[in-house]
């Protein structure tokens, strides 16, 4: 009980936060409700006396987090988009859902990521880090959602794919980094990468204005060889 | 202010732009502040303002009433992540380096008087400098920079029931002078 107080300020180490927890889930109920009304109030007081401490953030916050949540629709390739005005809203709470939790994810937590296990985490860092930090998302036309993280800065993007259905046999998905020089290959995904998310460090992004995707025979091609079935913008 | 921040938040959790977008406006201050003071960096209190909102837009629908009011869930929310990013600078030692190169100064007079008004700041400064010099000492350093109660006691020489007390009596002089008022 005597913890209540450095608990709910959050000066408690994290060993001693587990033991806290520990003894309260075998705690008597009474103790337990003691004890959470003891934080709460502490809590509810700190909440006040942030009034003290409140300072205006500069408008380009604001900016980013609006951004990173209401993302534009993936501009898809015309002949390739049965299923795009089938399911707007559903979707559209898919790419929300994915964009928050990558950024949260990768961000906050440093989840390693599947593809590059050895530069992941420091690249990823990076990019969330870097001041120009940009997201793009959008839906992919056969199901699923793609999200880019970029940063022109540190020249680097980390993709994940959510939900994607996986390519037919003998064939990969390729990324493309798309610029006024043409395409240069991305990186391939074959059907067991894709499921259920896949995340990918793209660590070169050059002077690309685009990241395209094509369907690629074998384990993928020099150059797309089949018309790009999606395209996530990275001007 | 609890009333309207509970209907945003359960509209927030509902995927509603524009009532995130409110509830940011009401609390960025707040938050973006606590943060500060506790970074004390303003490119990491900006990414962690902004990662405290995207747990909100993620997470609003996990709010529960019954344990506490919104403004307390956000703050407790934004003052776990700065703390949570002071102590992994701190360990990875990359924090004076950068610290001391952008310390920043709170320019309090930033604020828009129409989300906290000059009385209620007032009143809270007030309250705050109504607790002892020892009491103040063990909310700055625990809260304001993220030491743990151990580490305060280190810090001051004081044996750990002895901080644990200054703490709780710091905390229940600010709570009496501000209900009271």
């Amino acid at each position: 009980m005597a913890l209540a107080t450095p608990y709910a300020l959050h000066a408690v180490s994290p060993a001693e936060l587990d033991d806290i927890d520990r003894q309260l889930a075998a705690a008597p109920a009474d103790v337990a409700r003691a004890f959470a009304d003891e934080v709460r109030a502490v809590r509810e007081t700190m909440a006040v006396v942030s009034a003290a401490t409140a300072i205006e953030p500069p408008e380009h916050v604001r900016d980013r987090l609006l951004a990173a949540i209401e993302q534009p629709p993936l501009r898809a390739v015309p002949s390739e988009t049965p299923s795009r005005d089938s399911r707007p809203v559903r979707w559209r709470t898919v790419v929300l859902a994915a964009a928050a939790a990558v950024i949260i994810g990768v961000g906050a937590l440093g989840i390693g990521l599947s593809m590059r296990p050895a530069a992941t985490t420091s690249t990823t860092e990076q990019i969330f880090a870097a001041p120009d930090v940009r997201t793009v998302s959008g839906a992919i036309p056969t199901g699923g959602t793609a999200t880019v993280v970029f940063s022109r800065e540190r020249n680097a993007a980390v993709l994940v794919m959510n939900n994607v259905a996986p390519p037919q046999l003998g064939t990969v998905y390729q990324m493309w980094l798309v610029g006024n020089d043409g395409a240069r290959s991305a990186g391939t995904m074959d059907a067991k990468a894709v499921a259920p998310s896949t995340t990918a460090v793209l660590p070169d992004l050059g002077g690309s204005k685009a990241l395209a995707f094509t369907v690629e025979p074998g384990s993928g091609s020099t150059q797309p060889t089949t018309p790009v079935f999606a395209e996530l913008s990275l001007v | 202010m609890t009333a309207d921040l509970d209907a945003l938040l359960r509209r927030v959790a509902q995927r509603d732009v524009e009532a995130f977008a409110a509830f940011y406006d009401n609390t960025r201050a707040r938050v973006f502040g606590l943060v500060t003071r506790v970074l004390r960096d303003p490119g990491y209190s900006e990414e962690t303002t902004q990662e405290v909102y995207l747990q909100v837009w993620h997470n609003a629908a996990s709010y529960n009433p019954s344990a506490g009011s919104p403004l307390a869930w956000l703050m407790t929310l934004a003052h776990r992540r700065a703390v949570d990013r002071v102590r992994s600078e701190q360990a990875s030692t990359q924090r004076d380096s950068r610290y001391g190169a952008a310390n920043v100064e709170i320019a309090a007079d930033r604020v828009a008087e129409a989300v906290i008004s000059s009385d209620e700041r007032r009143q809270v400064t007030e309250c705050l400098g109504s607790l002892t010099d020892a009491q103040r000492e063990c909310i700055q350093l625990a809260y304001y920079e993220g030491l743990t109660y151990v580490q305060v006691s280190e810090r001051l020489s004081a044996n750990l029931a002895t901080i644990k007390s200054r703490m709780r009596d710091a905390i229940r002089g600010l709570r009496k002078c501000l209900g009271a008022a």
